[in-house]
This record gives structure tokens, sequence and C-alpha cells, in this order.
């Protein structure tokens, strides 16, 4: 297998849209699933993600993956980021139609690179619902120096993005 | 979102200086169940927020980082940076949301190169079918599309720089509708269906928009006046009063001032518009929804996400782009194309609904490899920056009120 070529250069970027804390999010984090150049939804941090009934959908998860502080990433940091998640009543600025029911929606660690979620019925739009799923380290949520999305700054981390 | 440098996540990129985040303020639309939408009350970006490659990252090799360093300078504003990336090298390499009104400097430029791309947008005219204006009858709605010129708002009013579709569902996408077409200029069939309804005379139809889609406000309302032979005024709403305009909207319970409203609005992916689109401006849990429920919409919707086949959820969705067509549910005008301003020596390939970083690569002339200069090493750029422009030209940059 070829190496990849070594980054080069550097550039400067201007970039007025209002989404570009979302941006700066999408090209430092990563979710299940991404978008693609296309708009596409292909897997990221999954490889894979299967129906196993109306209410279960299983993911299973890329290995060799870590966080660039070094830790493993695994199905554990899945259900952390989800269970952080679901404290929050507005967890996503488009507006809850992107929440998952709480508390009836959980997530379950199968193994260390399975996961599978229960939800209170068929949700269509769940894997798409992913691309707002920003997966972070154990050391962004645990911990006296963790930011854990404004928790240090502002004591909350709902509705600071 | 993250409002601190750090290593937290696994993408391509670290952020390790800087942050970009904003804060919102919940806009409740039901209590029970609960329904909420997030208006941006201010945005926190650091002068410079920096990201520097992740060399562990698991994808490298299909996708990259290319480039060792991205520095995002907040510093500067739109004008100031297509001054710089179009007259100077080594200040700023990639501008984003560049207006229609800008292409033309950019094309005449000798260091930077217009990239377009068919993005996944869409300019809409918010129907507001609460009003006391009879805008509830569907033959006001469609006579209202039938009597604006898109083709000369895409041509005048952005330069060429969008494209005309049915609803709000671009071709590119899936759900588009085979077979539905753009309602067309056609004043007879207008006059014909707006004479069938009730409207009151010396009654205006009141167009609100944003500074930045004034004058395509403006060219629509004298097409309507003209065709429909209907006073129309034109209300621009200033920057301070976005806010409060959105929440109101957002939350549904004091009466409009307007009768159509101009809203730009984008999408999260290709997949499903009606989830992130169609359901924001006609839903039950519509952010942007003026008027009643539409029965009609909502049973198509509630059919829609509960479909764990994917072609069976496109087929839905190409039903519901017809319906909201057929319904005349908005004001339909235009998809928007993207437009970036990108030095010549960076080739950058742009994506539909975000903007990446990751495949950037730079060549052997630019700046940062060939010794040049960088603008950007100063460190006394102030606390804050405001990136976001006041000018009065279309430009998706001044999209929000509600986050995305």
């Amino acid at each position: 297998m070829t190496a990849p070529p070594e980054p080069v250069g550097t550039v400067h970027v201007v970039d007025p849209s209002p989404l570009n804390w979302l941006f700066i999010t999408w090209n430092t984090m990563e979710e299940p699933i991404r978008i693609d150049q296309d708009g596409r939804v292909v897997h990221s941090l999954a490889e894979s993600s299967e129906w196993l009934d109306e209410r279960t959908l299983e993911l299973r998860l890329r290995r060799n993956v870590r966080f660039q502080d070094g830790e493993h990433f695994t199905a554990h940091n899945v259900k952390q980021n989800f269970d952080e998640m679901q404290r929050w009543a507005a967890p996503h600025p488009p507006g809850t139609w992107l929440n998952f029911p709480a508390p009836q929606s959980t997530a379950e660690v199968v193994d260390d690179h399975t996961l599978r979620f229960s939800f209170p019925g068929p949700d269509g739009l769940a894997i798409g619902k992913f691309r707002g799923f920003h997966v972070a380290s154990s050391a962004f949520w645990n911990g006296k120096d963790a930011p854990g999305f404004g928790y240090k700054k502002f004591g909350s981390g709902e509705g600071h993005w | 979102m993250i409002d601190e440098p750090g290593p937290w996540g696994t993408g391509p990129f670290t952020l390790v200086q800087g942050a970009s985040s904003i804060t919102t303020r919940p806009a409740i639309m039901n209590a029970e169940p609960f329904r909420a939408s997030s208006i941006i009350e201010s945005e926190q970006r650091d002068p410079q927020v920096v990201l520097e490659a992740n060399l562990d990252h698991w994808n490298r090799a299909a996708r990259g980082p290319r480039i060792e360093r991205a520095v995002f300078r907040n510093d500067l504003t739109p004008d100031e940076a297509l001054r710089l990336v179009c007259d100077t090298e080594g200040e700023v390499d990639i501008v984003t949301e560049v207006s229609p009104a800008d292409a033309q400097r950019v094309l005449d430029s000798a260091h930077a190169r217009l990239v377009v791309s068919d993005a996944n947008r869409v300019l809409v005219g918010i129907l507001n079918r609460g009003s006391d204006a009879p805008l509830h009858d569907v033959e006001v709605r469609r006579a209202l599309n039938a009597a604006i010129d898109r083709t000369a708002v895409v041509d005048q009013g952005l330069n060429g720089y969008a494209s005309v579709i049915p609803a709000m569902t671009p071709p590119w996408c899936s759900g588009f509708p085979a077979g539905v077409q753009p309602y067309e200029l056609d004043a007879a069939k207008a006059r014909e269906a707006f004479a069938k309804a009730d409207w009151p005379a010396r009654r205006p139809l009141r167009i609100a928009t944003p500074e930045s889609f004034a004058a395509i406000a403006h060219m629509l309302a004298a097409s309507i006046r003209s065709t429909l032979d209907l006073m129309v005024e034109v209300v621009v709403v200033p920057p301070d009063q976005l806010p409060a305009g959105s929440r109101a909207l957002i939350e549904k319970k004091l009466d409009l001032p307007w009768d159509v409203l101009l809203h730009p609005w984008f999408d999260l992916s290709s997949e499903a518009p009606p989830a992130a689109v169609h359901r924001e401006f006609f839903g039950l849990d519509g952010a942007f929804r003026a008027g009643p429920p539409d029965e009609g919409f909502d049973a198509l919707f509630d059919e829609m996400k509960v479909q764990l086949d994917g072609e069976a959820l496109v087929e839905v969705a190409e039903r519901i782009d017809a319906y909201v067509h057929d319904r005349a549910l908005a004001l339909f005008i235009c998809a928007p194309q993207a437009l970036y301003a990108v030095n010549e020596h960076v080739t950058f390939s742009p994506y539909r609904t975000t903007f990446e970083l990751a495949e950037v690569t730079v060549d052997e002339q630019h700046w940062s490899v060939g010794g040049g200069r960088s603008g950007t090493s100063r460190t006394d750029l102030g606390d804050r920056a405001a990136v976001r422009p006041t000018s009065g030209k279309p430009t998706f940059a001044q999209a929000s009120g509600n986050a995305c």
C-alpha cells in the first residue's frame, strides 16, 4: 500500500457563512456518517448500519481509529456522546426534529465495535440525523479541564455550539 | 460548537488555536410534545482559528488532509477578503459566500479564480397563509407563482448564478419529482386565477426581505404589480430587527406583519430534502411555517419519516415536492449557487452542503511553499472579529435567523 502524501502548505480562509461554527466542527470531529461532495450519506466512523427490526438500528464501527489525543475510538465513546446529548431538551440548533425521543431512545454497547440503538418507533431519518452526532473523546466530557460544548465556560453545554 | 481548541475529535484536522462558536436562544413552538428551534443570538469567533493536519487520520490516504494547516481569518470583512484574494498573494486563499455581484471581480483577477457549485440551497418567498389577505386560497398562491419572472430574477438579480427549480428540491437531489415543471410567468393565467379570489380592495401585498435580497424583492414586487394590477409594498427588515422577527415566525404566536418573506435556506444532504427543507417551511414542527398546519403535507411527511427502505423514502419525498408545488405553498424562486474565490495555486472542489478542507491542496508556486510571505502572522488582531457583512448584495452570508 502506498503511503499517503505528506501534507504541504497553509491556506488562509475567510468564511462569512453563518455555519462557520459547524464547518469547524465537521473538519475536526466526525460522526457515524458523513456527507460526501455530492451530498450523499456515506459511512464515516461507522463501517455499516443495519436495521435489525423496525426499532433497532445496529452500527458496526470502524476499527483502528484514534482520537487526536491518542484515545482509541470504540463503541463506548459513541454511547457516551449519545447519553450526553440525550440530557438536553434541544441538543441541535436546527431544532428538535433532529432529536431522538428521550428517554425511550437508548444506546447499548454490544462490543467494542458494535452499538445498538433502540428507538420508540421506526425512524427513517435516523441515519441522516447522525450527521449531527459529533463524537468527541472521553477527555472532552470528563475531568476538570473538559470543555464539553460549553460546560467549562458557561456551566452548561446546551445552547453553546 | 467547540469553544476552545483541543484534540477532541477524530477528524482530518485538529483545532489548535482559537474557536468559532455560537450562542443560541431556544424558540419554542410547542410545550407538549416539545418542539423548538434555535436562533443564533451571537457568534464568538477568535481572530484566527487554526486547524492543523491530523497525520493519524484513519482515512488519510483516500481523503487527506493534503495541507498542513488552515487558518480561518476572522479579522477581515468579506470586501477586504475579496480584495486580498483577488489582488495579493499570501493574505487570503479561499473566500466563501462570494456574492454574485462580485463574481466578475473574481473572474477578472490575476490571482484568484471563481469556483461555482450547484449547492443545496433554495431562495423562496414564505407565504403567510395566516395573513388577513387570502393567501389561504390556493388559487391566489398559484396566481402569485405565475406572476413572477424567475428567469429575470436569476439573470438580473443573481447574475445567472442560480437555477430555476419547480419547488424546493433541486434536480440533482433525491426526491426530485420527474415531470413537474417550474411555474412560468403567465400573465393571463395569473390574472384569471387572481380574479376568482376575494382580495380586499386597496389591500397591498406586503413583501418583507432581509437587506441582502432587497433588490430581488423589488424585482418580484414589480412583476406582481404589473401582472396582477395589485399594490405591492416591500419592507426591508433592518439587521437589528431580524432576531425578533425570526422568533415571532418560529413561535407562531404573534400575527406576522408580512404576506411574503424572502428566505434563503440550505439542506444538509442530497438524500431527503423534505426532512431539512420542506418540513421547515410547511411542517407541523417547521420553524418557518407561516399559517396553520397543512394536513396534506403532514400526512405525507409522517409517511416518509418512518420509511426504513431508502427507495421507499425517496418515493414519498418525490410526492412531497410535487404536493407543495401543486398547492403552491410558497413563492418558489430559485436555487442559488455557492460561489468561492480561490487562489490560483490552490485546488478546491466544493461540497454541495458543507465546507471541507481535507482534499484541498496547494501547488509548488503557492506562497506557503515557495517562500512567499504570510500576512497573518501578526497577533494584534483584537479579541473578537465580525466577519459577517452588512452590505445589500445578495449573499447567503446573512442567511441566518435560525442556525441551519
